[in-house]
């Protein structure tokens, strides 16, 4: 299939990004750098310091203010359009093979720094109050320093292997911080399982990576795309290779079948859940697929997949999150639920409205996080929600802004989950995918439901509170609702922001115009069209002009009905404010009949995925490793102690050749004379 | 016969054998040296047949003879000294509890 | 008196005759030395097998070989033997004392030797002419004292060190007593020796 769109255009699909000017290629690797630096300092001189955050803390906030800058840079327009780019040197030099560790900073990076830097930051300062009483709280920054080092790196590589390399980078820092708290069962447990789990889809990624190298003989983003589009490949092979992609992607950011891992990735502490698990690490599989754009678009079935997966993964973990006890494992359900929704629209071709949402649902779930975590310091680490309630008096900014961000995910106007969840549900249902969009705006009801069951159970009615705790609830220091009025202005304000045509004038610049059309147009599609021209332009998709008193305005009533619908219900059933919840008509409603049973308790147990998967790896690869354990014992090893046995036995017995008589000897002697006598005989015959 | 050579070789083969069965079966050291004593003799039997058959050989046969009689001479003066010792040592001839170097 | 042409009655040559009678006389004495049970009867046969070979010596035309033959073993090393036999006195005794518990596979051994002896010489193609010469002892003393006189003289050192070396071994220590008694004391003089 030989894609050159480049002629017909009048012009390159693929433009190059700008070679990357001196200072910026200095501060692009003081960012990567400087975290690296906070988590060896703290790594080595951490245990000894009274307040170890202090390097990390401070490393981190100048990393960020030095990615805020270099961002509003590339995204005003100072770089170009298609960004900047700049090789450090090269890392592996062999042969056919040159992979360059370097940076490409476009807009799509931009974007993500922001996101990443700053809830790195949020995270940053809030653990300074939450690990305030934990003794290992150096190896903590430590680790966060490490996991910001590596997530920039993903961020900002400009090459598939150096990307990988951030990837299990990342999945380390992953698995040291689930497994923070290692002395306890649970979270070594739960740490392992993460990083296998995410081993295994990055198999798939890895053999992915080779094969695009092999096709397209590049190891650089931009190149890659470029030999990727004119090179004569069999579609089958177009598709698997995108399929193995996505299968790392799939395993990084938990859709199914890896999803497993994120519920049980709750057990580390909740700064790590809120930062790695929620607003970045999961995000990358996302981000990576968004890089790619150009690879999956020449791949449709691969898409289609995708799409499939994601819709898939959001259904399922919205029907776990409805009966969850553990406020920490509705958040992480309702995370694997968006990062479907996430998946969802990049398979049918909707990558803006996939990233828009992962900036906002970033920022949203950050702040739920940190918020839960406020919750659960000030009930004194009680974690089961059914212990909880009445306490939206008790710890008032913890309930507001928590509040702000269950409304946001929720997808109600004005905050910023609604802009991003709107444009999501609308584009997939322009784009042709109607069955999808259906499952979609079902999706968002359940989304509404749950949230507003969680606050229910959390803050509202009456408190179920054990007397002993209830007298100690105080709110959280200002060093814990910092971050968390920190995070609740973009979960606020970010749509508006960037998803409205509120800030872009009449030229096309971002800058505040309220004079102008405010929906249709917005910064984030001006600054996310040239990254991804490409790949529409290879799918062939088009987005129809938005009307919003026609199709679209319908759309979105229809999915702000929904989310309506879900709050609704929850509120009936679980109270708001002072209302009382009905938590018995819940309790008949679920165990009515034999069917509704079997909902909720498939629900509870998250549909039985863990135990598919204990008995297919765990039970039947247990036998099998057991006989091959069998043949390496019973066998190999055999042979190799059977060799000394051999001949130990064999040298016992010859031992008594030597009699120490003379005439044995001499017999012997005359034997071998007859023997080789009679031989030359017959050979000299 | 006693102008054919083989016959005279086939009878040094005879008592070559007679001495090495002598040498393996006897259970007495001086047996032993006196069976090696015989093997010798046979050697030195099938040596002057052949010079006494190859005229040109003649004189050289018989020094390899004479030097093997005085060499033997030598040898079972020496081994007879042994035996001698080591009866002394373990008042016996039997070489079989000559055995000390056993495994 | 004349001996007549060949042997009366057999017709055989008389060389033949003394060949056969002296083979069976040393192959009857070696077997007799080999296979007696008495010691001192085992090196009276040795010394007849002695003669029969300086008879032999004799046939074979070196009288100076088998005079040297009956001077060296049977006058020496004869006598040496004998002489070492009565030192170490063992007795007659049965056939459990004298012969080895495996004195069947020498047997073999030795039988299989000798077959492949005789086979040997059987099957090769010995160039000569057929007729026995007799062995010039100028010759012979000639060989001796000018190709071969280094080895003749390294002889004598061999001798002499067979000599002391036999001297030396079978010496008795006079303070030895005649037992196994390892605590029979060596003095001190003979210890430094």
């Amino acid at each position: 299939m030989n894609l050159f769109f480049g002629a017909e255009e009048g012009g390159e699909l693929f433009v190059p990004p700008n070679p990357a000017g001196e200072l910026e290629s200095w501060l692009v690797l003081l960012v990567l750098l400087l975290p690296l630096a906070g988590f060896l300092l703290t790594g080595l001189l951490g245990r000894r310091l009274s307040r170890p955050w202090v390097i990390s803390v401070s490393a981190i906030a100048v990393t960020t203010l030095i990615a805020t800058w270099l961002a509003f840079q590339q995204l005003s327009g100072a770089y170009g359009e298609h960004g900047i780019k700049h090789i450090y040197g090269t890392w592996i030099g062999v042969g056919d093979l040159s992979v360059e560790f370097g940076f490409m900073l476009d807009n799509l990076a931009a974007l993500m720094l922001i996101v990443v830097t700053w809830i790195g930051a949020a995270v940053h300062v809030y653990s300074i109050g939450y690990m305030a009483h934990d003794p290992g709280k150096w190896r903590f920054f430590a680790y966060l320093n490490l996991f910001m080092f590596s997530m920039l790196m993903l961020v900002l590589a400009s090459s598939y292997l150096v990307v990988f390399g951030a990837w299990e980078l990342v999945g380390l820092s992953s698995y040291l911080l689930i497994g923070f708290w290692y002395t306890k069962r649970a979270p070594a447990l739960a740490s392992k399982k993460a990083f296998l789990v995410n081993r295994v889809a990055d198999h798939g990624f890895l053999v992915g990576i080779i094969a695009l190298f092999l096709i397209t003989g590049t190891m650089d983003f931009f190149e890659s795309f470029v030999a990727w589009n004119v090179a004569e490949v069999d579609p089958l092979i177009r598709n698997a290779v995108a399929v193995l992609l996505f299968v790392g992607a799939a395993g990084k950011s938990a859709q199914f079948p890896f999803h497993v891992w994120l519920p049980d990735a709750m057990e580390g502490p909740t700064p790590v859940s809120a930062l790695i698990h929620a607003a970045t690490m999961v995000n990358a599989g996302v981000y990576f697929i968004a890089r790619t754009t150009p690879i999956f678009a020449s791949a449709p079935e691969a898409l289609l997949a995708v799409a499939v997966i994601g819709t898939f993964t959001a259904v399922l973990a919205a029907t776990i999150a409805l009966t969850q006890k553990d406020i920490k494992r509705v958040l992480a359900y309702s995370t694997l639920s968006q990062l479907g929704y996430m998946f969802m629209a990049l398979g049918v071709g909707a990558w803006l409205a996939a990233i828009f949402h992962l900036m906002a649902h970033g920022f949203t779930k950050g702040l739920l996080f940190l918020g839960s975590g406020s919750v659960i310091h000030a009930v004194h680490e009680e974690q089961d929600m059914t212990r909880m309630g009445g306490l939206w008096r008790k710890i008032p900014w913890t309930h507001a802004t928590f509040l702000i961000g269950a409304l946001s995910l929720a997808g109600i106007p004005l905050f910023a989950g609604f802009f991003s969840k709107d444009l999501l549900l609308d584009e997939t249902f322009v784009l042709g995918w109607w069955p999808v969009f259906v499952v979609g705006i079902l999706v968002a009801a359940l989304t509404g439901f749950y949230m507003f069951r969680l606050m229910g159970l959390t803050f509202y009615g009456k408190s179920r509170v054990d007397p002993e705790v209830e007298s100690k609830i105080h709110e959280s220091p200002p060093s814990m609702v910092g971050p968390l009025v920190l995070l609740a202005i973009p979960t606020a304000f970010l749509g508006l922001l960037i998803g409205t045509g509120l800030f872009v004038n009449d030229s096309g610049k971002v800058a505040f115009d309220p004079g102008g059309p405010v929906l249709g147009i917005s910064p984030i599609k001006k600054w996310l069209e040239p990254v991804f021209h490409p790949g529409e332009v290879i799918l062939g998709i088009t987005f129809p002009e938005y009307e919003f008193f026609g199709l679209n305005g319908g759309l979105l009533v229809l999915s702000v009905a929904m989310a309506a619908l879900g709050i609704g219900a929850a509120i009936w059933f679980f109270g708001v404010f002072n209302t009382r919840a009905r938590l018995e008509t819940v309790d008949s409603l679920t165990q009515r009949n034999r069917v509704s049973r079997f909902f909720y308790t498939a629900s509870l147990n998250k549909w039985y995925f863990d135990d598919l998967n204990h008995l297919i790896f765990y039970r039947f690869g247990g036998v099998i490793a057991n006989g091959v354990m069998w043949f390496d014992v019973r066998i190999i090893d055999g042979v190799v102690n059977g060799v000394g046995v051999i001949t130990q036995r064999v040298g016992d017995d010859v031992r008594h050749i030597q009699t120490g008589r003379v005439q044995n000897y001499a017999l012997g002697i005359a034997i071998g004379l007859v023997v080789i006598a009679a031989l030359f005989i017959l050979m000299a015959r | 016969m006693s102008q054919s050579l083989e016959a005279y070789l086939i009878l040094a083969a005879l008592l070559f054998g007679i001495g090495t069965f002598g040498f393996l079966a006897k259970r007495n050291a001086i047996a032993m040296l006196m069976s090696i004593e015989l093997m010798l003799n046979a050697v030195n039997l099938a040596i002057i047949t052949f010079g006494a058959f190859t005229p040109e050989l003649a004189a050289q046969a018989s020094t390899i003879a004479l030097f093997v009689i005085a060499v033997a001479a030598g040898e079972a003066t020496v081994g007879l000294a042994i035996v001698i010792a080591i009866y002394r040592n373990r008042r016996t001839p039997l070489v079989d509890e000559y055995a000390s170097m056993k495994e | 008196m004349e001996l007549p042409e060949t042997v009366p009655y057999l017709d055989w040559r008389w060389d033949d005759l003394v060949f056969l009678a002296m083979a069976g006389v040393m192959l009857g004495s070696a077997l007799l030395v080999v296979l007696g049970r008495d010691i001192i009867r085992s090196a009276l046969w040795l010394i007849l097998s002695f003669a029969a070979l300086a008879g032999f010596y004799g046939l074979l035309g070196s009288p100076f070989l088998a005079i040297s033959q009956v001077l060296v073993y049977i006058g020496a090393i004869a006598v040496l033997i004998l002489f070492a036999v009565m030192i170490t006195s063992s007795k007659r005794g049965p056939a459990k004392l004298v012969f080895q518990r495996q004195w069947w596979a020498g047997g073999i051994a030795a039988i299989l030797l000798v077959g492949l002896l005789i086979t040997t010489v059987m099957l090769t193609d010995w160039p000569h002419n057929g007729t026995v010469y007799v062995a010039d002892v100028q010759k012979i003393a000639r060989t001796l004292f000018e190709d071969y006189l280094f080895a003749f003289e390294a002889l004598g050192v061999l001798l002499l060190a067979a000599v002391i070396g036999g001297l030396y071994l079978a010496k008795r220590d006079d303070e030895m007593p005649e037992t196994n008694n390892p605590r029979g004391a060596m003095r001190d003089e003979d210890q430094r020796s």
